[in-house]
Formats: C-alpha cells, sequence, structure tokens
C-alpha cells in the first residue's frame, strides 16, 4: 500500500505542475493584470468623487443663479421707478380726474390728416387676476403637447406648437379681443386705416418694450416685416409667400409710426398687417440669416413671458433651447403692462393618447388635450374629475368645422357630371342627414351642427341662421323635383334616362372617425335610394385628388386661427381654375358678388353684414354639407385659478397657482 | 484578409447607391411624391386669397422640384457622397455649406413676344462686371448682398413665370387648346411652343403683358446670377474638402441636406435623436445578452429540466406578447398614480431635473433621487419593453447551438478524457457554437441605431424611431433618405464585421 501510494504521488503532482502551467499560460491574474484592474479602480474612483464634487458646487451655483435673479427683478423695479418716478408726482394730480385727460384731444401729428385715428383701449388683462379670490404669485403651469416642436424661432416654426409657443412669448400690434372676437390695439395704441384699405398708419404705444427693456419702435415694425419676414435669406418662407402678395411697402413715419402700404385693398390686409408678432431688431440683427436659419429656440418678444434661456449673443448660440428638452417659459418682468401671476411655464411632449392623460391625472401636468373619446369616458367613469380638474368645453374662434364637399362641376380625370350640379340635390343631401345623430353616434354627443362656413362664435356668423334640419320627405320632395325618383320600383332612384343616382365617397383612411361617419352617411342615403359607393384614400394623396377634382364627394375638416377669412379662394367662381381652392366647382354670382363686396370693406360692421348675407346664400346653396363644429376640448387642474373660457381660447397670462392640492409643487 | 475587406469595401459603393436609389424611387412613385412634404411645409393655402399655384411654383423652385427626378436624384447623390465633383462648395463661418448659385428656371420662348434686339441688349446685362471687395469681411457681406439680390430676383423671377404659365393657361382654355394645360393648371414651357396664337382674343393682352413682365424679370434673375456667381468663384469663404483634382474632384464631408418639414438641417436632428437611441440601446442590447445567453446555455446543459422547460415557456410567453398592449399596460397601471404609479409616464427626466444635482444623496428633505438615477428611473419602463421580447429568440438559438455541439465527437472524448463538465460547456461547446450568436447580433446591431418605432412612441421619446416615424407621416423625403444611407452604411459595416469575426470566431473559415 505504502509503495503504491509513492507511485500515484508523482503522477498528481505532474498533474498540478500541468494546471499551474496552463494557468501562467492563460495567464489568469498576473502582477500585470493587478496593476491594470487598480488604475481602473482608481479612474473609476477618480470620476465618482469628481462627480460628487460638481455636485458639492450645484447647490452653490443655483443659489447664485437664483441670486442673479433676485437681483435683476430688483434693478427693473428700481429702473421702473426712476422712469416712472418724475410723472408719478403729475399723475397723482390727475388720477383723480382720469375723465378730463380721456376727453382731451390726444397728440395726433403722427397721423394723415382728415382721416379718423382709432384710439385702441390700453390693453389689459381680460380678466384681472388680482381681484380674483385666492391670487397668489409664482407656480409652474405645465402644458403637454402631442407632437415634437421642430422650432420655436419666430416665422420659422413648422408646427401648431411652435405658433402656440411664439403666441405667450410675441405681440402684435393688434389682436382679436377675447371677449368680443373685435380687432384692437396690443402694441399699437392707435391706427388709421385708409378708407380705400391701400395703407394703414399706426402709433405704437410709447410704454411697449421687449422683455430686454429696449422699447418697440416703429423701426423694429419696418424690420419684422421688410428685413426679416421679405429677407429671402431667411427661411419664413410661409408668412413671406403672404407678404409678397400683399405688401407694398413699410415706412417709418416718425419713432413710433410707421405706416404699411398694401398693393390691393382687401380687408385680410389689415388683419396681415396687424397679427404679426413684431421681434426685436436689436437682439435679432446680432445673428446671419443662415444662424436664423438653423435656430431652434431664438425667440424674444414682448409679451407676459420670455424663454428661459435664449442666446445672448452669436457665440452664445449652444445655450438656446433644443428639441427633446422641455420649453420653459418663465414670467417676463419687463412686461410693459402687466405682470404675468405664474412664475413659469412648461411644455412637455407626450406622444401616446393614453400617456398624456395619465401625465396629467398623475399630477405632472396642468393642462391636457383630452381626445373626444377621452373627454366623455373620464368624466364618466370618475365621477369627482371635476372637484379637482376643469373639464372645458367650448366653441372659440379657433375651432374649425367638418364637412362633405359637393362636386358641382364636371368631375376631374372622366368629366363626368355628377347629379350635385343641381342645387336642389345637393339640399337634399343635406336634408337626409341626421347630423345630430352623428354627432351623438360616432362624436360621444361632443360638437354641434355646422350651418355654414363661418365659425359660429365669430361675428362673421348669423345667430339668426340655423343648420338645415333633418328632413328626409322635404328631401325626397326635392329629389322629384329634380328628377330623381324610383321609376321601376327597385328601392333605387333614376332619372329621365332610367339612369340610377349614385355617386362615389371619398374618405381618409386611419381614422375610426372617418370609417364611422362612411358607413353613417352611406346608410342615410341607401335608406332615400341613394346608391353610395365609397373610396379610402391615404391622406397624402388628398392634395392631388382636390386638385384634380377626381372626386363626386369627398369629406375633410377645415380648422381656423381668426374670426374671419378671406371666402374668395374657396366660394369665388375665380377660384374654379384647376389648381385653385374651389374645388366643389361651385359657382354663384350671387356670392361672387358678395365676396368681392365684403373683401374690399374696410368697416367691420358692415362686412360683417355683409358676411350674413353670404353665409345665407351658401347655406342656400349648400356646396358643402357641414356637419359638425368640434370644440375645443382641455382638462385644466383646479390648482389654478382665473382659467376662462374665451372666444380667442384659453389666457394662461391671467391664470394663477392656487395651490389648493398638497401634490403640484410651486416653482418657488 | 486585407485583399478580401477592400473589396468588400468596394462593393458597398454600389450597394449604397443601390439602395438609395430604391428608396428615393419609392419616394418618387408614392402617391404626392416629393412635393408631398412641400406642401406639408407650405401648410396649405395663403389666407390672402391669392393664387395658391404662384406660392407652389415659388416652393418648387426653392427646393428644386421642379428638375426631372433623376436629376433630382444625382443632384443629392452629389451633396451626400464623400467624393465631389464639380466646383467645390465653401463654409460659412456659421457653418453653413454655400454652393455655387444655381441657374434660374428657363423663360418660356416664344419669337412673337420679344423682339432680337430685345434679347441681344438683356444677354450683355447678364454678364454684369463684379469687382471682388479687398479684405475678406467685406468680401463675406458683399457675398450676403449678392446672394439676397440673387434671391429676391429669382423669386420674382419664379412668381412672374408663374403667373405667365396661369395667363398662357387661361388663354388656351378660351381658345380650346385645353389640352396643353396640366394637372396643376398650368401651361408649362414644352407645350407652350405647340400653342396656336391668335392676338384678336382679349385673354392674349394677359398673357402679353406677363410674357413682358417675366422676360424682363428673366434678364434681371440672370444678371444678379452671374454678379453672384462671380462673387462665389472669389471665394469669399474657406472652401470645403480637399482638392484631388482643382475644381473637379475633391473629398469632402457629406451634407446631409434640409428637412422642409422641420425646417432645420438634417444633421443636426439625427445627431439629437441617435444618442437618445443609442443611450436606451446600449442599455437594452447587453442585458438582453446577459440574460438570454447563459439562459440558453444552462438550459442545453441541462436539457429537459424543469429549467429548460420553464425557461423556453416563458420566453416564448413574452415574446408574444405585442408591444404596443405591453406599453399601454405599462402606462395605465405601473405608471398611473390610480393604480401603483411606480414609474413615471414619458420622457427621459422628470420636469425638475434641472435644478437636480448630478448623483442621489441625502438631502434637506430626505433622499434625493438625483439627475442620474432619475434618468434611469424613467429608462425603466421603455427598457423593459424594448427587452422582454428580445430574449425568446436569443435563448433559443443559444440552445440550439450548444446542443448541436453537445452530439459532436469531440465533445464525446473530451468528456471521456475526463474534462470537467464546465469546462466541457465554457471552453469548447460554447466558443463553438458563437457563429450564429455572431450572425444574431449583426442582424440586431443595425436596430441599435434606426430605434424602436413604437417604443418610442408610447413613451414619448425623442429618438430616431420616433424622428424616421415621423417623416414618414410628413413624406420628409429628406429625412427618409439620410436615414437610409447611415441604416445602410452601419448595415453593411456590420456585415463585413459578421464575416471577419467568422474567421477570428472559427480558424476553419479563411477569406485568403
Amino acid at each position: 500500500m505504502h509503495c503504491g501510494e509513492l507511485s500515484i504521488q508523482p503522477h498528481e503532482v505532474d498533474l498540478r505542475r500541468r494546471d499551474s502551467l496552463v494557468f501562467l499560460m492563460q495567464n489568469r491574474f498576473g502582477i500585470k493584470d493587478f496593476v491594470i484592474v487598480f488604475l481602473l479602480l482608481v479612474i473609476v474612483a477618480t470620476l465618482w468623487l469628481s462627480m460628487i464634487q460638481r455636485d458639492r458646487q450645484w447647490p452653490v451655483l443655483q443659489s447664485i443663479a437664483e441670486q442673479g435673479r433676485n437681483l435683476d427683478s430688483r434693478l427693473a423695479g428700481i429702473e421702473e421707478k426712476i422712469r416712472t418716478g418724475v410723472p408719478m408726482s403729475s399723475s397723482a394730480s390727475s388720477s383723480s380726474s382720469a375723465e378730463p385727460v380721456a376727453t382731451t384731444k390726444r397728440d395726433e401729428s403722427w397721423a394723415r390728416a382728415g382721416i379718423p385715428v382709432k384710439w385702441q383701449p390700453e390693453p389689459a388683462f381680460p380678466n384681472d387676476p388680482t381681484k380674483v379670490p385666492g391670487y397668489k404669485v409664482g407656480g409652474e403651469f405645465v402644458e403637454i403637447f402631442e407632437g415634437q416642436p421642430s422650432k420655436v424661432t419666430p416665422y420659422l416654426y413648422a408646427d401648431v406648437y411652435g405658433s402656440r409657443v411664439v403666441d405667450r412669448v410675441s405681440e402684435s400690434l393688434g389682436s382679436f379681443d377675447p371677449k368680443t372676437m373685435k380687432l384692437v390695439g396690443v402694441l399699437a395704441d392707435a391706427w388709421q386705416i385708409d378708407p380705400d384699405g391701400r395703407w394703414i398708419r399706426t402709433h405704437i404705444n410709447p410704454r411697449a418694450t421687449f422683455s430686454d427693456r429696449t422699447p418697440v419702435t416703429a423701426e423694429d415694425v419696418r424690420w419684422t416685416y421688410m428685413d426679416f419676414i421679405m429677407n429671402p435669406l431667411i427661411d419664413a418662407d410661409r408668412t413671406r409667400s403672404t407678404l409678397i402678395d400683399i405688401f407694398d411697402g413699410v415706412e417709418v413715419i416718425d419713432n413710433l409710426t410707421v405706416e404699411i402700404r398694401f398693393k390691393d385693398s382687401l380687408f385680410t390686409n389689415i388683419l396681415t398687417a396687424l397679427g404679426e408678432p413684431i421681434l426685436p431688431k436689436k437682439y435679432y440683427t446680432q445673428f446671419e440669416p443662415a444662424q436664423i436659419n438653423q435656430s431652434t429656440g431664438l425667440l424674444m418678444g414682448s409679451g407676459p413671458f420670455m424663454m428661459e434661456r435664449i442666446p445672448s449673443s452669436a457665440q452664445d448660440l449652444s445655450s438656446q433651447w433644443t428639441p427633446g428638452q422641455d420649453i420653459v417659459l418663465v414670467r417676463n418682468p419687463n412686461w410693459w403692462y402687466g405682470r404675468a401671476p405664474l412664475e413659469r411655464q412648461r411644455f412637455r411632449v407626450i406622444k401616446d393618447d393614453l400617456a398624456r392623460l395619465v401625465a396629467f391625472q398623475n399630477n405632472e401636468a396642468s393642462l391636457v388635450l383630452p381626445t373626444s373619446p377621452q373627454f366623455n369616458t373620464v368624466l364618466r367613469d370618475n365621477p369627482d374629475f371635476e372637484k379637482t380638474n376643469y373639464a372645458l368645453k367650448w366653441v372659440n374662434m379657433r375651432s374649425g368645422y367638418s364637412f362633405i364637399a359637393w362636386q358641382c362641376g364636371p368631375r376631374g380625370e372622366t368629366g363626368r357630371k355628377t347629379p350635385f350640379q343641381d342645387v336642389r340635390v345637393r339640399r337634399a343631401m343635406t336634408l337626409l342627414l341626421d347630423r345630430e345623430k352623428m354627432i351623438r353616434d360616432i362624436w360621444d354627443g361632443i360638437g354641434t351642427v355646422a350651418k355654414g362656413p363661418f365659425n359660429p362664435e365669430s361675428p362673421a356668423s348669423d345667430p339668426s341662421l340655423s343648420p338645415m334640419p333633418f328632413d328626409p320627405d322635404a328631401a325626397m320632395k326635392l329629389l322629384k323635383e329634380a328628377g330623381w325618383e324610383d321609376r321601376n320600383k327597385d328601392g333605387i332612384l333614376e332619372d329621365a334616362q332610367g339612369e340610377k343616382f349614385q355617386f362615389e365617397y371619398t374618405y381618409a383612411t386611419g381614422g375610426e372617425i372617418g370609417e364611422r361617419i362612411a358607413r353613417f352617411t352611406g346608410d342615410s342615403y341607401k335608406k332615400a335610394g341613394i346608391v353610395m359607393t365609397t373610396r379610402p384614400i391615404d391622406w397624402s394623396r388628398y392634395q392631388d385628388i382636390i386638385k384634380s377634382r377626381d372626386f363626386d364627394a369627398i369629406t375633410m375638416a377645415w380648422s381656423a386661427t381668426a374670426p374671419e377669412s378671406d371666402p374668395k379662394q374657396i366660394y369665388h367662381s375665380e377660384s374654379m381654375a384647376k389648381g385653385r381652392d374651389n374645388f366643389t366647382q361651385w359657382s354663384s354670382p350671387a356670392a361672387d358678388k358678395l365676396i368681392e363686396q365684403g373683401r374690399r370693406t374696410m368697416d367691420e360692421q358692415t362686412r360683417m353684414l355683409v358676411w350674413h348675407e353670404l353665409e345665407s346664400v351658401i347655406a342656400q346653396e349648400q356646396p358643402y354639407t357641414f356637419i359638425r363644429v368640434s370644440p375645443w376640448l382641455r382638462f385644466v387642474k383646479r390648482d389654478f385659478g382665473n382659467v376662462r373660457m374665451y372666444k380667442t381660447g384659453l389666457s394662461p397670462e391671467e391664470f394663477f397657482f392656487s395651490g389648493t392640492s398638497s401634490q403640484a409643487k410651486p416653482a418657488n | 484578409m486585407l485583399p478580401y475587406i477592400s473589396r468588400r469595401l468596394l462593393l458597398m459603393i454600389p450597394t449604397l447607391i443601390g439602395m438609395t436609389f430604391m428608396v428615393y424611387s419609392l419616394i418618387a412613385l408614392s402617391p404626392g411624391g416629393f412635393s408631398a412634404s412641400a406642401s406639408a411645409a407650405a401648410g396649405g393655402g395663403s389666407p390672402t386669397g391669392g393664387d395658391p399655384r404662384i406660392a407652389e411654383a415659388r416652393f418648387r423652385d426653392r427646393f428644386g422640384l421642379d428638375e426631372p427626378l433623376l436629376t433630382q436624384y444625382l443632384q443629392w447623390l452629389g451633396r451626400v457622397s464623400p467624393v465631389k465633383f464639380g466646383e467645390r462648395a465653401q463654409i460659412d463661418s456659421t457653418g453653413e455649406r454655400i454652393y455655387p448659385p444655381a441657374q434660374p428656371p428657363q423663360m418660356i420662348e416664344f419669337e412673337t413676344w420679344v423682339d432680337r434686339e430685345q434679347a441681344k441688349s438683356a444677354a450683355t446685362i447678364a454678364t454684369a462686371a463684379f469687382t471682388a471687395a479687398p479684405s475678406g469681411d467685406e468680401a463675406r457681406s458683399q457675398y450676403r448682398a449678392f446672394a439676397r439680390e440673387n434671391r429676391a430676383s429669382r423669386e420674382a423671377f419664379v412668381t412672374s413665370l408663374a403667373t405667365l404659365r396661369i395667363a398662357l393657361a387661361q388663354y388656351a382654355e378660351v381658345t380650346g387648346q385645353g389640352s396643353l394645360v396640366d394637372a396643376r393648371g398650368e401651361v408649362q414651357a414644352s407645350s407652350a411652343a405647340s400653342l396656336r396664337i391668335d392676338k384678336n382674343i382679349p385673354q392674349w393682352a394677359a398673357v402679353k403683358i406677363a410674357a413682358d413682365a417675366a422676360f424682363s424679370d428673366s434678364v434681371k434673375a440672370a444678371s444678379s446670377r452671374a454678379s453672384l456667381l462671380a462673387c462665389f468663384q472669389s471665394a469669399p469663404f474657406a472652401q470645403a474638402g480637399i482638392p484631388l483634382i482643382p475644381s473637379i474632384i475633391s473629398i469632402g464631408a457629406p451634407d446631409l441636406g434640409w428637412s422642409r418639414t422641420k425646417n432645420r438641417p438634417v444633421i443636426s436632428l439625427i445627431l439629437e435623436a441617435l444618442p437618445i437611441t443609442m443611450l436606451i440601446n446600449l442599455i437594452a442590447f447587453p442585458l438582453i445578452y446577459l440574460v438570454a445567453i447563459p439562459t440558453g446555455m444552462l438550459a442545453a446543459a441541462r436539457r429537459g429540466s424543469w429549467f429548460d422547460v420553464l425557461s423556453g415557456g416563458l420566453f416564448i410567453a413574452l415574446w408574444s406578447i405585442p408591444v404596443v398592449w405591453a406599453g399601454v399596460l405599462a402606462i395605465g397601471f405601473l405608471a398611473n398614480n390610480q393604480y401603483l404609479g411606480l414609474f413615471p409616464v414619458a420622457g427621459l427626466s422628470a420636469t425638475d431635473a434641472s435644478t437636480m444635482s448630478f448623483l442621489p444623496h441625502m438631502g434637506a428633505n430626505g433622499f434625493e433621487r438625483g439627475w442620474l438615477l432619475d434618468m434611469g428611473w424613467h429608462l425603466v419602463l421603455p427598457v423593459v419593453c424594448l427587452v422582454y421580447a428580445g430574449f425568446a429568440v436569443l435563448s433559443r438559438q443559444t440552445r440550439a447551438a450548444m446542443l448541436d455541439n453537445f452530439n459532436a465527437d469531440y465533445v464525446r472524448t473530451a468528456k471521456a478524457k475526463g474534462v470537467s463538465r464546465r469546462d466541457i460547456v465554457m471552453r469548447h461547446v460554447f466558443r463553438n457554437s458563437l457563429l450564429p450568436l455572431i450572425t444574431m447580433f449583426v442582424s440586431i446591431f443595425p436596430s441599435m441605431l434606426s430605434g424602436s418605432v413604437i417604443v418610442e412612441k408610447i413613451f414619448s421619446i425623442p429618438g430616431m424611431g420616433s424622428l424616421m416615424l415621423e417623416a414618414i407621416g410628413l413624406h420628409d423625403s429628406e429625412i427618409m433618405l439620410a436615414n437610409t444611407v447611415m441604416i445602410g452604411c452601419v448595415t453593411l459595416a456590420a456585415l463585413l464585421l459578421a464575416d471577419i469575426l467568422y474567421a477570428v470566431a472559427d480558424p476553419r473559415v479563411s477569406y485568403a
């Protein structure tokens, strides 16, 4: 046994040696490795420590920034006092006699002689927040965007989100009064309009300043129009292509007076001239056109809010907002006619419908746009919802409408004449459609029946006009008059030649709503003996089909941004030419006359009466079957006060954070 | 090996060109074609009641959409290609690339409108003299003034040319020659030549006025272009790239173009989106590999055991859950405060992330997350949604490959020799099972850059998937093409890499 053990031993030693050899060959963990690992550890530790060091500096940096902001606002206050200090004593004496001041003749040396000057009321909050109980200063308002804005530089932005941000930061010469929807001055305190509509001379409010406290001058207006928008090196094509067609020139009369001349006399000229945001020349001229084109967040104006960070010079362009970050606006401490109660406004992007609603319910957002089904579902499922949130639903000037357009001329490709050339048929088509029921069934009752091309809230729409009723009997009578009746008793209408009443209905694929409208209309017309075939097509082909007029009936929706727009492009017979926008090829001499008359009427009151007449002509002729006006839907947290629905939308500059909820946190 | 790699690299060039040409043709053939993005960007009709055809003509000219499609493709290829032909572009101090000014569009020629003398005098104006400014700064501002002037006069010419085409269309309709009017409602230069002319028809007067205006505008456009070209040739800015044969061939950085719908350079859009997608995928993919491969190995080693069955079943079950559904459920239950509310709903960081410190620490109000942890917390749901479906394929692949090798002769030999089981699995079987895993990696790698469309949309992550989805929705051809080039390059590179790795992993493979 002893011997045997001895004989085994060398073998075992040998094995171990081989193992150690393998160990050496594979270099499992040598001194070299130890050094490398040690160095790596040291590097990681150093990185970690440096991060900790940076974090230690962070609060210090924050407090310095905070101090800077405080100093800045205090300085602004002192400057304000210096500026207003002297007239304070004189105004104190005149304040008791405010009436005489208003009646004394104001300086009109800037105006053209012989033409009345329209002085504008001083701009003010639509509803003064300081008078609302619970008023507090501070807080952050978080709004959710459904898509990613690509830039917020004025005139260069490419989507609706850009325009929403610019609206908060910039001001134009005039805008629509939230309550009356009349055009009133913002930066302009007075204007003169040529009775022929060939020019407008505006006087800028001498108090108006941009957020960097430089005063707004006539030169800023001229520069914005002629050297920014009209500069072909700047990619403001959308606005420029409008201005090129209408502007004849912009002339600075004196420091605060500017005259804009037009090529033609149209009422839209005035809306355009007064409605575009005015930019500070001093700020924007620091940048080359190429830098402006590539910019994402070069936004400065005179409005209630300003961007949290904007580049201070051309070397500082990297500090601007870029897509992917939240857009943060802060209160403009130098706003020239008031102070927004909110400290900040933040815009976040959440693309998913459900995620948006969840974020709102989680208190991560203060305002959200629910979809139509969401609006009702949330209210139904959660009876307490309105205790902590406002569920707002109202029609305002930005509400669009949906419609079915009937081909009144020959159809594009084939030249086939549709039955809709006969006004009686078009009227019957509308009478056959129970639009109340459509809204109830398809949109869950959200919306109102549309009656014409003008927004029902706009003064352009005649309140006494009501939409066509649902009346199948009257419709059948009209169809019979037009020669359509069921002659061979097969349940389908025929004309005198025995031709069946059939048409093709074109709609966009991809939306459930579109499918349901198609099904509803198809059923309605089938009951009346009309054969409707459907043609679902991709949205991208719409443009082509509309341009070539290759449809019998097509459904769409128009959106609106102002209480009135020029009806010529859609309803005038001149726009029937191929490539233009009267794609139904509807022509009516009465409508043409009214459109020509209306667009050259500068007086708002008279023009509205013309539009009322036009509205009734269109309602009589029914080139479109107007279906539904879509109201605005908004959920807003009740933590915010003074949330009011205006005819122009919402006015976040007068919201305030009342802090009833413990979860929401104010910014300060 | 080296000749093989260089051969493969050279083959990539025609492959890439073919790929981009395919995508380009698909966009061109799709309804709306290239002008779809133009009209999307133009944002509907102008509110003035002006003729939309004129605004569209300006837009088409601006983006060169009036050129034949093949020319447009070649122009695009020329910009993207690192090898450039012709005059070199110049680079502004702002980083903008400046190309030689393009020819203004062709005037509709009509002998009857313009007498020869007038045309000749115009030709002399077109070669207007230019004197270069002395200093660099002055030359640059001189160039900008010329550029502005050129753009304005070109635009004026395009406008009056469109007016002329419309006037011709009206004339053609009246004189019964409506067949010459195209779908856009205009008479194009090609068909204008065959127009019968009757000067007594009142509509002719409008044509004449429009033609005269267009002619004088064409002269102005040509002369301002001539001055701009002269100014450009004096090279006021730094020239881009390296010349190989001066003013014929040069090498320069690719120019991915300008997104019409977003009004921004494509390259900066990609540079914003790419890091986000890469961040998510650099977390997700190692996670998939770290879970799937060991599971697959273990399942193969203990074939038929409860672990094998359970892991296989679980992974297949996960794999069959649609991401859309899982994502919505995750938001609805895990992120909603009314239910669990464990995770944030959307985005990459909290609203107050900019005021957070970097690292988590104990602050005055207890534990504070810090920026780093906050981002990690936001990434949990998107990463989970990206990862869970990926386990099945990879772990099954690993298991199958390992099982194949387990039955091989050399494994039996190793077992007979008494090599430990661990060594057999790790050193012999696993190494030989790597080949299919390399193939898998290659197919996965390009998707690291292209991003996940669904996950990015649900969780509102502004990555490459979102960018591409938006681009497709808006018909933004520039972004789509840039993406194609990028993904194409990466895929080809990954394929090459895989082939090289084969040779490294398996000595039997060689490319001599």
